[in-house]
């Protein structure tokens, strides 16, 4: 009985420590020049001349010689 | 398209180091990384001059082309940022640097060196815009609220300006005809003085 239970043990416990060795298998290979990180929201909206003319408008409120 | 570049005036500039602190307290930089440094030279002689330097987001940036795991990107307007996720802080980008401009943060012993850390124009980085998840990695992202640097935008002297390169050189070019000259404190004729090149 007590031999069950401890061989039941050591398997739980050799499951656990092989879970805890997991890796995922994604590999991220690297390309000279090439981003492959996350893509920023912000790079869509600068697209925009909205954006563009709000921040020249600031600009001008803001660092313009006084 | 605008090209968002960063100028300091060395005429104007008084060493209040007033946009260092406004760049680490927007962006909550951590102890023991500046973003933006002034720097003075011929300190305490006549004529000394002094220049806020940050990161110059560069046309042709030399620290994403010495990137081996090119986690560095440019914005349609040419503002440099990185992704930290990427980031293995290998150091490359400092060594290209020629302002100085990447940081690292050395929180373990042996001089470790942790996720590169620089100035983003307060444009945050590849998170959602605004989250605290930027904040906590980044910083602000000024310009998605349509605002522009704190350090430039708080300059009490106008010396350092940021933003659309093309207006910014016009407010520059009024500047220098009003004077009536460029600074000499650096450039071609102070590396090599007549008579000794």
């Amino acid at each position: 009985m007590i031999g069950h239970s401890r061989r039941f043990v050591f398997t739980v416990a050799l499951l656990a420590a092989l879970g805890g060795c997991y890796e995922p298998p994604e590999v991220t290979l690297y390309e000279p020049g090439v981003y492959k990180g996350t893509t920023d929201p912000l790079l869509e909206k600068l697209r925009s001349g909205e954006r563009q003319s709000q921040l020249l408008e600031r600009f001008k409120t803001v660092q313009t010689d006084r | 398209m605008a090209r968002m570049k960063f100028l300091c005036d060395a005429e104007r500039c008084i060493e209040c180091n007033g946009c260092v602190v406004a760049c680490k307290n927007e962006n909550e930089v951590p102890w023991g990384i500046n973003r933006r440094r002034v720097i003075t030279l011929e300190d305490g002689l006549p004529g000394e001059k002094s220049i806020s330097v940050a990161c110059m987001h560069c046309t042709d940036a030399p620290c994403a082309a010495v990137c081996p795991v090119d986690c560095f990107y440019t914005t349609a307007d040419g503002i440099v940022l990185h992704d930290k996720d990427l980031c293995i802080g290998c150091g490359y980008c400092f060594y290209a640097c020629p302002f100085g401009a990447p940081q690292y943060p050395q929180r373990e012993a042996f001089g470790v060196r942790g996720k590169m850390d620089k100035c983003t124009f307060c444009a945050g980085g590849p998170l959602p815009d605004n989250s605290d998840a930027e904040y906590e990695k980044y910083g602000a992202n000024r310009i998605a609220q349509g605002k522009l640097p704190l350090c430039a935008e708080m300059c009490s002297t106008k010396a350092l300006l940021a933003g659309d390169g093309d207006v910014v050189a016009d407010i520059y070019r009024q500047r220098i005809l009003k004077r009536g000259g460029r600074p000499k404190t650096w450039g071609w004729e102070t590396a090599y003085p007549e008579g000794e090149a």
